[in-house]
């Protein structure tokens, strides 16, 4: 034990002092995920708000005098001496915002209680702009409506037959837990793997280009201890990345503007002791299949240069089971718990939810456990061949 | 002391590596069949031109390679059977200066001392005369990043005699260094011989050889092709220098032109 302790002690001060680790592995995860979140959330907002407060071009095209005045807005610009083409022409140009066609028996139909048409011309890359003129037709709709009970004396109920009052059973924790426990696995699997990726590289490709690993071989030290104490720094960096994530985005929510106090509170709820040992057993076993998975690739690989470049596209190796879990309908069973990384993603979900089953939930643990002494183990049989580790 | 005996390394040959090497040879010896021993107090000098298996032979001592026949004993220890107590005994130093960049000369040498099981006592009193003896204590607190070739050649050398190993293997110590540098690693050797050490060293400058062997080898394609005391070597080459000596000897055991 006490050659991987040291052998640990010296790669995670070696490691710690390399400002690629440091980036991927703290800076990264802890202060772009909220600046992310919190640039993010602005610029949505200041677009929505441009957008809600955007002048719009409209031209009605055969709109009843009596009906003008709906369409009055401080916010519109109305055009009344355009006809068809020139008013399409001008949407393409982007000199117009819509068109808005009345047909001819319009208020014929309407006052005759027959369905009164109309066209909406526009282009959809306009956002919002539906919404906005639907909300001013909403209000010519719901009048001519009561105009209509009222001449057929009977009450605006008769058009509305069922109400569906919707009353939501759900926890907000089960609500967060859908809503963002998606998400988080997303962030901090990633993470967890790219903290793993520089480490690995340097300290077993870096070694072995720089002509290090051959001075370390001829210490009285097993090949396995000296891998297993290179393995404990890479997964510590990929389990501290990970951590970092979460902690990252927990402070990232509770600086975003207009969170609801509800959601900032249930997510304190959720970020209980027992959730964060949870989340611990399952990422620990994680970065040691991760750092078992890059040890056994990287000693492959002869220069820092090719190991990025194989280790990097396995990126996307990851992303795909972690993605997975973001779809609706993608739930933790018995069959999903076996697949590695969208488990841990699925069971995230359900921890935060309060819904995990506790049977599942020791699989899931039991089966990274035995997936990273695997890797482990492949990564000793890479170790051990002479031809690997040296250059 | 070291004993190698009947020491063969062979190799099994790639489609790829089959035509680099323009042979249909599925395999081949880096080392065949090598035999000698090197004493206590006596600097064995092992030559070869490039890629004669000085390095492959230097590796299968200090067990970073297995043979793949013969044994190889280090103060009485066949490698096979204690790698580890094999390694406690070595201490090996090569021409290129492989350090950690983002480490201090004073972090390198505690490191390579607890993975030699050192005490902290023991360790203090022997960085202390290491230091001392190569000026390191100017320069420990540095990262060797920061340190010039000659400054990084010290700490190596620190490295390696840290846990005053019996056997001390070099390979190619003074290889592309600067006059001064080299003369320091010329001055351990001496230093080392002087304590009783068992020196193994690969070289291909002839004037160390001449300044320091007590004994020599010369291996040529994996081959032993010269084992005598480097009293008999002069003997032999007079009134050649030993540098045409050498070339003399190599080329006699050659189906190659040597330059």
């Amino acid at each position: 034990m006490k050659i991987i302790y040291t052998v640990l002690k010296k790669e995670l001060k070696d490691t710690l002092r390399d400002k690629r680790t440091l980036i991927s592995a703290i800076v990264l995860p802890a202060l772009i995920i909220p600046l992310l979140m919190f640039g993010v959330t602005r610029l949505q907002m200041s677009l929505m708000n441009k957008e809600e407060n955007k002048q719009l071009k409209i031209a009605l095209i055969g709109i009843p005098e009596i009906i003008k005045k709906q369409f009055e807005d401080d916010n519109f610009n109305l055009y009344y001496n355009f006809n068809l083409e020139t008013g399409k022409e001008a949407i393409s140009n982007d000199s117009l915002d819509a068109v808005l066609e009345f047909h001819p028996d319009f208020l014929l139909n309407i006052n005759q209680m027959k369905s009164g048409n109309l066209n909406l011309y526009y282009k959809s890359t306009n956002l919002l702009l539906y919404n906005r003129i639907s909300g001013k037709i909403d209000i010519l709709r719901s009048q001519v409506l009561n105009d209509r009970t009222k001449q057929l004396k009977i009450s605006t109920e008769a058009f509305t037959p069922i109400i569906i009052s919707k009353v939501d059973i759900a926890s907000p924790k089960e609500q967060i837990g859908k809503m963002v426990g998606g998400f988080l696995p997303y962030i901090f699997i990633i993470f967890c793997f790219m903290g793993c990726m520089y480490p690995a590289i340097d300290l077993i490709t870096g070694e072995k280009e720089k002509g290090t690993m051959e001075t370390l071989l001829t210490v009285p030290a097993s090949r396995f201890k000296i891998l297993i104490g290179k393995m404990a720094a890479i997964s510590l960096v990929g389990l501290s990345a990970a951590l970092m994530t979460i902690f990252g985005m927990v402070i990232g929510l509770k600086f975003l503007p207009d969170i609801p106090k509800d959601f900032l509170d249930s997510i304190s709820e959720i970020l209980s002791i027992k959730f964060i040992i949870m989340l611990f057993a399952m990422l620990l076993p994680l970065s040691v299949f991760f750092s078992g998975l890059l040890s056994a690739i990287v000693i492959r690989t002869q220069s820092f240069k090719e190991a990025q470049s194989i280790v990097t596209p396995l990126t996307f190796v990851i992303i795909i089971p972690a993605a997975i879990a973001l779809i609706p309908g993608v739930e933790l069973n018995w069959q999903t718990v076996w697949i590695p990384i969208l488990n841990i993603a699925l069971a995230t979900k359900e921890i935060i939810a309060g819904t995990i089953v506790t049977g599942q939930y020791i699989t899931i643990v039991s089966s990274l456990i035995l997936l990273a002494l695997v890797a482990a183990y492949v990564s000793f049989k890479q170790f051990s061949k002479e031809s690997m580790v040296l250059k | 002391m070291i004993q190698i005996q009947n020491v063969s390394k062979q190799y099994v040959l790639s489609k790829k590596q089959q035509k680099e090497l323009r042979t249909h040879d599925t395999s081949f010896f880096a080392v065949n069949n090598v035999s000698f021993t090197c004493t206590p107090g006596r600097v064995f000098s092992l030559l070869g031109p490039n890629g004669a298996g000085k390095t492959t032979l230097l590796r299968m001592i200090s067990t970073i390679l297995s043979p793949t026949s013969g044994d190889i004993f280090v103060s009485e220890t066949n490698i096979k059977d204690s790698p580890e107590l094999v390694r406690s005994k070595i201490g090996f130093l090569t021409g290129t200066t492989n350090l950690y960049d983002r480490l201090t000369s004073e972090e390198i040498v505690k490191y390579f001392a607890d993975l030699h099981g050192m005490d902290k006592e023991k360790f203090k009193i022997r960085k202390e005369l290491l230091f001392d003896q190569l000026n390191i204590h100017e320069f420990s607190k540095k990262r060797i990043g920061q340190l010039s070739i000659g400054m990084k050649q010290k700490v190596s050398i620190a490295r390696s005699m840290i846990h005053d190993p019996g056997v001390v293997i070099f390979d190619e110590p003074t290889a592309g260094l600067d006059v001064i540098t080299a003369h320091n690693i010329i001055e351990l050797i001496k230093q080392c011989k002087q304590e009783g050490k068992t020196i193994i060293f690969s070289t291909h400058i002839m004037s160390e050889v001449d300044l320091l062997c007590d004994d020599l080898a010369i291996i040529n394609r994996g081959d032993l092709i010269y084992n005598d005391t480097m009293e008999n070597f002069r003997t032999h080459s007079s009134p050649q220098s030993l540098t045409e000596a050498f070339i003399q000897i190599v080329k006699k055991n050659s189906t190659i032109p040597v330059a």
